[in-house]
């Protein structure tokens, strides 16, 4: 919920590393980034993170041709037991859940359902929610925001409304109030909390635009008679891409957290198992008591996923220098 | 006209847009008159219920237009009466629930808040004093998880940990227990749990803005100046720095009461406390508008008059604003969640 809020804070890295951005602050992205590459790294963690996210995804993706146990299945485990009314040993079901182990790596649920399998199998549904979320907030709002900051004017004024608007509603609220009076499909779950990511990035894509619309070469495109749909593609797009995914990253994880907040509001995807809705499923009393894997691992998986969008966000930001155009209240 | 007043209506302007979005969506995609009714609302054949339709539709005002309703619950709304509840009673009355419900959810987030304050500040004195060695780097990544760590999951947490396995503190909310004192029947200790839930989020994200805020400000020359006079290292972080490291904070703090309302949807739920979070949360599932309605118009009201407070904090902390343009634009960005 608060991951979002600070932009600024490991401004101060170290000294040398701050003047280094200061000098570099006035020239174009493409031309800090050959300048600086040798300097500035990205650090150990991001590529940590990178590793994770990369590794999540490609389980999630092709989760359906690895060797994961079947996600819905229930082993049920037998041991020789005596028979407490005939007194015979006899193969006997052991109650589940079971605790982590050689066969159930992250243990099982209390069907004698597979941990990992099922948490993977929720990697598929959060991670599609936040990639449409951001795609959604990416294409509607990179593209309002854009058009209000290149043509300016009256199309600004009623875009910037719009964002204003949608800014001002308190945002969960409206995602139940939405998803409750429409229906729990992955679609209408993403394209809600899409349409929260909107605004933010919009006005993002806006004040990049308008800073970039000033400069030498979208003028020097002006001149030459390029249409103004190139000027946006060819020449603005590329520079506002940069910063928007680095907003995007962090709108990836609001909206699988939304979704898990969703989860435990009841108002999650339906008929499919999310990480939300996994880590409810082990949140009551005495699944906690019994075998607290089964919340905690699915929120280990979120966790890590969730930290890794934040820090590449964070890194990349300070990478590209692009802090200062993070200014999104007016 | 002055930029105060031009900004309080331009705040007006916004919540009736707020209301009249939210007021149509629900009127849209819902059907109210099934709330009241049940399932004779949909019954129309049968004469009966026919007349017992028209006479709730009468009763609820919605035989009138969209435009008519809205400008009737607005006239309302301002008098300080939310309507009836579109339930088969309509009791109590919505600005009965709101009044008994509002206040839990007040004292939730302020605990909250006091206990991420009183974290965040001795956290972050702590780190900057410290810039760049090794405790503040660790408090830099601790801080990063635990702004990474849902409120849900945060609650699992430590429901886990002090309520399952430890067995320190209740884990239930009894709204009829008395505030103040601590034992277990107390709502004071009942809602640090939640309130820790809450709360060590937003200490972290304090404690990463408030940390830069106070290593810029210990570069200033006053602060080599009351160093070099010999004041105490102690009395230097907390009595000089610290103040005019604070805008930030502040800004956020104020910020991240909206946010923090979000999170109390599912802090209420999850540890059962009968707040305005939880009654939005069920009003919705029931469809049961003017509550949902009235919830929608006090929380987004609050988030603009804290932003809006937060303005004329500064000039509080430090008197030179007063002279200077307070619009300008502030580093913080914000995603509405």
């Amino acid at each position: 919920m608060n991951e979002e809020q600070e932009i600024n804070a490991d401004e101060v890295k170290n000294d040398s590393q701050a003047s280094e951005e200061e000098t570099s602050i006035s020239d174009s992205t493409q031309l800090e980034v050959s300048e600086f590459a040798d300097k500035k790294t990205l650090g150990f963690g991001f590529w940590l993170a990178t590793f994770w996210l990369v590794l999540i995804s490609f389980l999630a993706v092709f989760s359906p041709i690895l060797p994961f146990k079947d996600a819905d299945k229930n082993y049920i485990a037998y041991e020789q037991k005596e028979n407490p009314l005939t007194g015979k040993v006899q193969e006997r079901p052991v109650q589940p859940p079971y605790a982590p182990s050689g066969e159930h790596w992250l243990g099982t649920d209390q069907d004698a359902r597979d941990i990992l399998s099922r948490t993977i199998e929720g990697a598929r549904i959060s991670l599609a929610v936040g990639a449409l979320t951001a795609l959604f907030g990416m294409v509607v709002g990179g593209t309002l925001g854009m058009i209000a900051g290149y043509f300016k004017g009256t199309l600004d004024k009623i875009i910037g409304a719009i964002f204003l608007v949608v800014l001002s509603f308190p945002g969960l609220i409206l995602a139940i109030l939405i998803v409750a009076l429409l229906d729990r499909s992955l679609l209408t779950i993403s394209v809600t909390l899409g349409i929260l990511g909107v605004s933010p990035i919009g006005r993002l894509a806006r004040a990049q635009t308008l800073s970039f619309s000033e400069r030498e070469f979208v003028m020097a495109a002006e001149t030459l008679g390029a249409k103004k749909s190139r000027i946006l593609i060819k020449e603005l797009l590329p520079n506002v891409l940069i910063p928007m995914s680095t907003l995007a990253m962090l709108v990836i994880a609001v909206a699988i957290v939304s979704e898990g907040t969703l989860a435990f509001l009841g108002l999650s995807v339906q008929n499919s198992a999310t990480w939300g809705k996994l880590i409810l499923t082990g949140s009551g009393l005495s699944t906690l008591e019994s075998s607290p894997w089964v919340a905690f691992v699915p929120m280990g998986f979120l966790f890590l996923t969730v930290a890794s969008f934040n820090y590449l966000s964070d890194r990349i930001r300070d990478y590209f220098d692009v802090r200062d155009i993070f200014v999104t209240r007016d | 006209m002055p930029k105060p007043i031009r900004r309080l209506i331009g705040l007006l302007g916004l919540l009736t847009i707020v209301s009249m979005v939210t007021f149509g969506a629900m009127n849209f995609l819902g059907d109210p008159l099934f709330n009241i009714l049940g399932p004779v609302a949909a019954d129309v054949d049968n004469p009966e219920s026919l007349k017992v339709i028209e006479e709730a539709k009468a009763q609820y005002h919605l035989d009138k237009s969209l435009p008519e309703r809205w400008a009737r619950w607005a006239w309302d709304f301002v008098r300080g009466d939310f309507g009836v509840q579109f339930s088969s009673s309509g009791q109590p009355p919505v600005s009965d629930l709101i009044k008994e419900r509002l206040p839990r959810t007040l004292e939730l987030m302020a605990v909250a808040q006091i206990i991420a304050v009183s974290i965040a500040i001795p956290w972050s004195v702590l780190a900057a004093s410290r810039a760049n060695r090794r405790t503040d780097k660790i408090s830099t990544i601790t801080a990063f998880a635990f702004v990474s760590i849902p409120s849900f999951a945060m609650a699992v947490i430590l429901f886990y940990f002090f309520s399952v396995q430890w067995d320190l503190l209740p884990d239930t909310y009894t709204a009829t227990d008395p505030f103040w004192g601590i034992s277990h029947d107390h709502r004071l200790i009942q809602l640090i749990l939640p309130g820790f839930t809450l709360g060590l989020g937003s200490a972290a994200a304090y404690q990463r803005l408030l940390r830069t805020d106070l290593i810029t400000t210990l570069q200033q020359d006053f602060i080599l100046m009351a160093k070099s006079k010999g004041v105490s290292k102690r009395r230097v972080l907390y009595s000089h720095a610290l103040r005019p490291s604070l805008f930030s904070m502040i800004t956020l703090l104020a910020i991240n009461i909206g946010f923090m309302i979000g999170g109390s949807l599912v802090v209420e739920q999850f540890f059962r406390i009968p707040g305005i979070g939880s009654a939005v949360v069920e009003a919705t599932l029931r469809e049961d508008f003017p509550v949902v309605l009235a919830i929608v118009m006090i929380v987004s009201a609050g988030f603009m008059v804290f932003n809006y407070i937060a303005d004329y904090l500064y000039t509080l902390i430090d008197p030179r604003v007063r002279h200077e343009d307070t619009s300008k634009p502030r580093k913080i960005t914000s995603m509405g969640m």
